[in-house]
């Protein structure tokens, strides 16, 4: 937490986000009479997103920061596993099931330990 | 509107003619229906999301009004983490803007195949409003619903939809904070899982290759620009992996008919 970011720097992060995000809504709005949904810079944009929730999920999971840093390694790919496999274990949706599983596993770690 | 003998162009219109044409009522009707088809299973998950969005705020030191805020003005979860797993790791002002906006550019997409559904009459300013509404959650719904609903109906039944799911996510975020400081450490342990988790199972059902490919070449460069560079390791890893994606699909799998599908 040494360099983390604070005080105004937090806020103006904060409204830059915001910022960002409604213009993407907005830009939605704007384009929809006009654009074609299958063009290429939507295909890109597309696998930028996918890539960057990807990294940052990797990374909340293998490198995480804080309190998750605690549980080792390998019960957190552990669990992640089981949760997997749990949600496609049924071609139908099991997000639900899968998620409280995981959840329910991973506080079950903490309290035996 | 497509007379008989026409060719439909516009999917909208074939439900028109069909039965969908009496589904509701009224306009309130339709808006009370939304409501009642986000309280489910899709509420239920975004709420869990909120609630372990607060409790991560709690937990990296962030104070409850900071954590409410972003909910409430971006409602947008994997944006919100990048906000927060940036600003913990230090990097500057501008790169959390840029990196939250790249992660929010799915919701050009989003708007610009669900706003044509709606009737002409309802495509104005207003929309500018509503669209803060959008989410995934909302999104997938109203794709799945809107053809079996008339269009003049269709802007009532997503205002329920996205306005119930924007106003649960308020309340979720704000249980998060304070349980993570209440409960045991071993259910705020759960609580923070929650999000990585998430956003791992909903890659299952990511069907495109050329998505698949960004996620696993994202969990890939992650790691690796992370330990190059940190501060703006979210953002290189996304264009990086991404871009090389992009071009893998285009190159190599667009020709090949049987992958694409």
């Amino acid at each position: 937490m040494a360099n983390a970011l604070s005080g105004w720097g937090l806020w103006i992060a904060l409204v830059g986000a915001c910022l960002g995000t409604y213009f993407c809504r907005a830009i939605g709005v704007f384009l929809s009479s006009s654009i074609n949904q299958d063009s290429e810079i939507f295909r890109w944009l597309a696998a930028v997103t996918y890539a960057m929730v990807a990294s940052l999920t990797v990374r909340l999971i293998v490198m995480p920061l804080g309190l998750m840093a605690t549980v080792p390694l390998w019960i957190r790919i552990l669990i992640c596993a089981l949760s997997i496999g749990i949600m496609i274990s049924k071609p139908t949706r099991r997000l639900v099931p899968a998620l409280l599983a995981g959840t329910l596993l991973m506080v079950g770690y903490g309290v035996m330990r | 509107m497509s007379s008989s003998d026409q060719p439909y162009i516009d999917p909208s219109e074939i439900a028109l003619e069909s039965s969908a044409v009496e589904r509701f009522k009224s306009p309130s009707d339709a808006f009370w229906t939304g409501m009642r088809d986000a309280a489910g299973a899709p509420a239920v998950v975004l709420f869990a999301g909120m609630v372990g969005f607060g409790a991560m705020g709690r937990t990296n030191g962030f104070d409850v009004w900071f954590t409410t805020f972003t909910s409430f003005f971006m409602f947008a979860l994997p944006g919100q983490v990048v906000l927060f797993e940036m600003a913990i790791t230090g990097s500057s002002a501008l790169a959390i803007a840029l990196a939250v906006t790249l992660t929010s550019t799915r919701f050009i997409t989003m708007t610009v195949t669900l706003f044509p559904q709606f009737h002409h009459k309802d495509r104005n300013r207003s929309l500018y409003a509503s669209v803060h509404l959008l989410a995934m959650t909302a999104w997938a719904i109203s794709m799945r619903e809107f053809h079996a609903i008339e269009t003049k109906h269709r802007l009532g039944y997503f205002v329920g939809l996205g306005l119930l799911c924007w106003l649960i996510s308020i309340p979720g975020t704000i249980l998060g904070f304070y349980l993570a400081g209440m409960v045991p450490p071993a259910v705020t342990l759960g609580l923070v899982f929650i999000n990585p988790l998430f956003f791992l199972l909903t890659f299952t059902e990511v069907k495109p290759w050329i998505n698949r490919i960004a996620i696993c070449l994202g969990c890939i460069f992650g790691p690796l620009f992370f330990i190059v560079d940190r501060d703006t390791s979210l953002l290189t890893a996304g264009l990086v992996a991404g871009t090389l994606a992009y071009f893998i699909d285009r190159k190599f799998l667009r020709k090949k008919a049987g992958i694409i599908g």
